[in-house]
């Protein structure tokens, strides 16, 4: 496990996202503006990455390169590309990392890719079994120091079919990076399942609740439905690979129809456009408070080592923000309370 | 000192130009409240910024050179910068600062931020006294004009700029005629060579580097002095040890580290500055038994760190290309920074 180092180094996957490399140099040059103890490692394709810099303002102080030759595009398989290509930028980045060059690792590529090279280069934490794909998702509440509007969830594609004690851990594994990176000291775990009485959903899911139930350090609140992700009801929400990944696509799915719906109210009735000209602050309010692109990225749980994977359509200050999370989570020692969360 | 020496002093090998603001000192007169606070600042209150100060002194130390000072700052506040300078340990050969309250007085006002008219004659007239073989190295700021008037200077007594050009620059940067005449009139008493060697330009607003790209490769832009103490030692002006004294003043006065050494060095490989050797040079020193490198220790950390910093870029990028200067058309970014003229696009 990583100590507290006093000087935290954020390697940054440069290529693969999808507005190239320049987006990610960009943000890891804000970051070197705006946070002195934070050192940004790019990994990437050494001319392309120079000629960004040269014309870019930044702390030359705080930035190293990497030089890594190839990369995995958003479209390819993640297994054979990275078997393709071992000296693509994530899986470059991800072995600095394990070799202890870097402190966490920041992707806005191929997420499969990425958790991937991170499963071949990095170890488990004790007591877990399989790692955990978190999302953030914004609700209507807000939570902790910070007031949150976003909730975890996980996990949302890395393992697919969890067991009851997967899904422990990935209860225990949220809650820390809820406490941490969220500043919410005692954050409400949840299971997601079809009805809020213990004994509903597949047997996973009820002895995941009965071994919760008595876990002491854990807020753990019971069961919630789907409907409770948007409304924020609890801080982090447990489920397997599976369902996760199914429900993630469907909020995205009912984000896109919903905007295009305003568009379509927009372009086919003056009323309706002056009453969504009139409603405009207030979304503007509302996208603000959603901004997802303050929140940076969504962590890959279980590892000894940080991975955040930042939105693939991450422009600087997502990937900035992404590099001030990994490094939050760093500096909090995200694996050790993850280990002495699963220990209790 | 011997009895030859007293008479007649040796005449520099070297010569080192600097600016003061932003170049040696941490300033800060960005509003009127800061202009305020710098000016009543006392000497000790002034900061140097990390690695200035050692840098010079370990430049001097070969006693064949001269240091030459050219501040934008007001004549009346020489006895504060002198005591600061005396506090650092700087001896200086040519001190000159700006006559402010004459420019006011008589309506000169386009004199009282520009930096054309009033550097460029300063540093033509000190070089009239120079042996001609003593070569140059100038260090100033992004804040003003430094690349650019440096880089005029040295063109201008290498004989690659012509006339008409340099009256073309005068009239673009507002110079007044009287200043203009005192240019003209220096140059002419110039012998013809080529001595500026460097001009270091010190990022303090964090300019980038490509800005400065149509200068050329003699101006090297620096986020710190280690990187100056680098390129120094690779052009034969500082030996190993001496870089390393000014990496240990800046590790023990300003928070810099192992981190921060080794990406600095890496910056300039990444810009094709050949310092290949210059990074052998500094590893065969460390190994040495020079008790002030205790202060970097743990050694085999520091070589790593720059090994892993020069291999991990795989093959090394080509040396930057030498140009022709167009002052022509960068005269709009030589302007002060309230002139309406003035470019903020990087240079073509």
């Amino acid at each position: 496990m990583v100590g507290k180092p006093q000087h935290i180094t954020i390697a940054f996957d440069v290529m693969g996202s999808d507005h190239g490399p320049l987006e990610v140099v960009r943000g890891a040059a804000q970051l070197s503006l705006e946070s002195p103890h934070i050192h940004a490692l790019l990994v990437g394709d050494r001319p392309v990455i120079d000629e960004a810099l040269a014309s870019i303002k930044h702390n030359g102080e705080r930035i190293s390169v990497h030089h890594a030759g190839d990369f995995v595009g958003m479209d390819e398989k993640p297994g054979e590309a990275l078997a393709r290509k071992p000296e693509s930028s994530v899986a470059v980045a991800a072995r600095l990392v394990a070799e202890g060059e870097a402190h966490a690792l920041v992707s806005a590529g191929n997420t499969g890719a990425g958790v991937l090279a991170c499963k071949r280069h990095f170890q488990l934490i004790p007591g877990v079994r399989r790692a955990a794909l978190a999302t953030v998702y914004p609700t209507r509440g807000v939570r902790g120091a910070k007031q949150d509007p976003f909730s975890l969830i996980l996990d949302v594609g890395a393992t697919v079919e969890a067991t009851a004690e997967d899904l422990v851990a990935f209860a225990v594994m949220g809650s820390a990076y809820a406490r941490i990176i969220s500043r919410n000291e005692r954050p409400k775990v949840a299971l997601l399942s079809n009805g809020v009485e213990p004994q509903k959903g597949p047997p996973r899911v009820v002895e995941a609740h009965q071994r919760l139930s008595q876990m002491s350090g854990l807020n753990f609140t019971g069961n919630v439905e789907g409907i409770d992700i948007p409304r924020g009801t609890v801080d982090v929400i447990v489920t397997d690979g599976f369902v996760g990944n199914v429900c993630l696509k469907m909020l995205e799915g009912v984000h896109d129809t919903v905007m295009e719906l305003a568009q379509y109210a927009y372009k086919e009735s003056l009323r309706w456009r002056a009453g969504l000209a009139m409603l405009s602050s207030g979304i503007e309010r509302l996208k603000d408070i959603t901004d997802w692109e303050q929140y940076g990225g969504a962590p890959i749980l279980g590892f000894d080592r940080i991975f955040i994977k930042a939105h693939g359509r991450s422009k600087a200050r997502a990937i900035a923000n992404a590099g001030k999370v990994a490094a939050k989570a760093v500096a909090n020692e995200l694996g050790t309370a993850i280990q002495e969360g699963l220990a209790k | 000192m011997s009895l030859p020496d007293r008479i007649d002093p040796r005449p520099p090998r070297r010569i080192y130009r600097w600016d003061l603001d932003k170049t040696y000192l941490q300033t800060d007169f960005e509003s009127l409240r800061d202009l305020f606070r710098t000016a009543f600042q006392k000497a000790h209150e002034k900061v140097a910024i990390p690695g200035a100060s050692a840098l010079i002194r370990e430049l001097a130390e070969q006693g064949d050179s001269r240091l030459c000072i050219v501040s934008g700052s007001p004549k009346q506040m020489r006895a504060v910068l002198e005591e600061k300078l005396k506090l650092d340990g700087i001896q200086w050969d040519e001190f000159v600062l700006k006559d402010n309250v004459s420019n006011l007085l008589r309506g000169r006002f386009r004199a009282l931020r520009g930096q054309v008219g009033y550097k460029l004659p300063v540093i033509l007239e000190s070089r009239i006294h120079a042996p001609v073989e003593a070569e140059e190295v100038l260090f100033g700021d992004d804040a003003e004009a430094d690349a650019f008037i440096y880089s005029l200077y040295a063109d201008l007594i290498a004989g690659r700029v012509d006339e008409r050009v340099l009256a073309q620059v005068l009239e673009a940067g507002g110079v007044y005629p009287d200043d203009a005449a005192r240019v003209h009139e220096a140059w002419k008493k110039i012998p013809i060579a080529d001595p500026v060697r460097r001009i270091f330009i010190h990022l303090d607003r964090l300019t980038p580097p490509a800005h400065f790209t149509a200068y050329g490769p003699r101006v090297v832009p620096i986020f710190n002095y280690f990187q100056a103490a680098l390129v120094l030692l690779a052009d034969g002006h500082l030996t190993a040890p001496q870089v390393l004294k000014i990496a240990v003043e800046m590790v023990q006065t300003a928070g810099h580290n192992i981190i921060t050494l080794s990406n600095s060095f890496q910056d300039l490989l990444r810009r094709g500055l050949p310092l290949q050797q210059a990074a052998i040079a500094l590893s065969q020193a460390m190994e040495g038994p020079n008790a002030l490198l205790k202060a970097m220790r743990p050694v085999p950390d520091i070589l790593a760190a720059f090994s892993k910093r020069l291999a991990a870029l795989g093959t090394q990028p080509p040396p930057p290309r030498v140009q022709a200067v167009d002052y022509v058309s960068l005269i709009s970014h030589a302007l002060p920074r309230t002139h309406k003229g003035r470019s903020t696009k990087p240079p073509p």
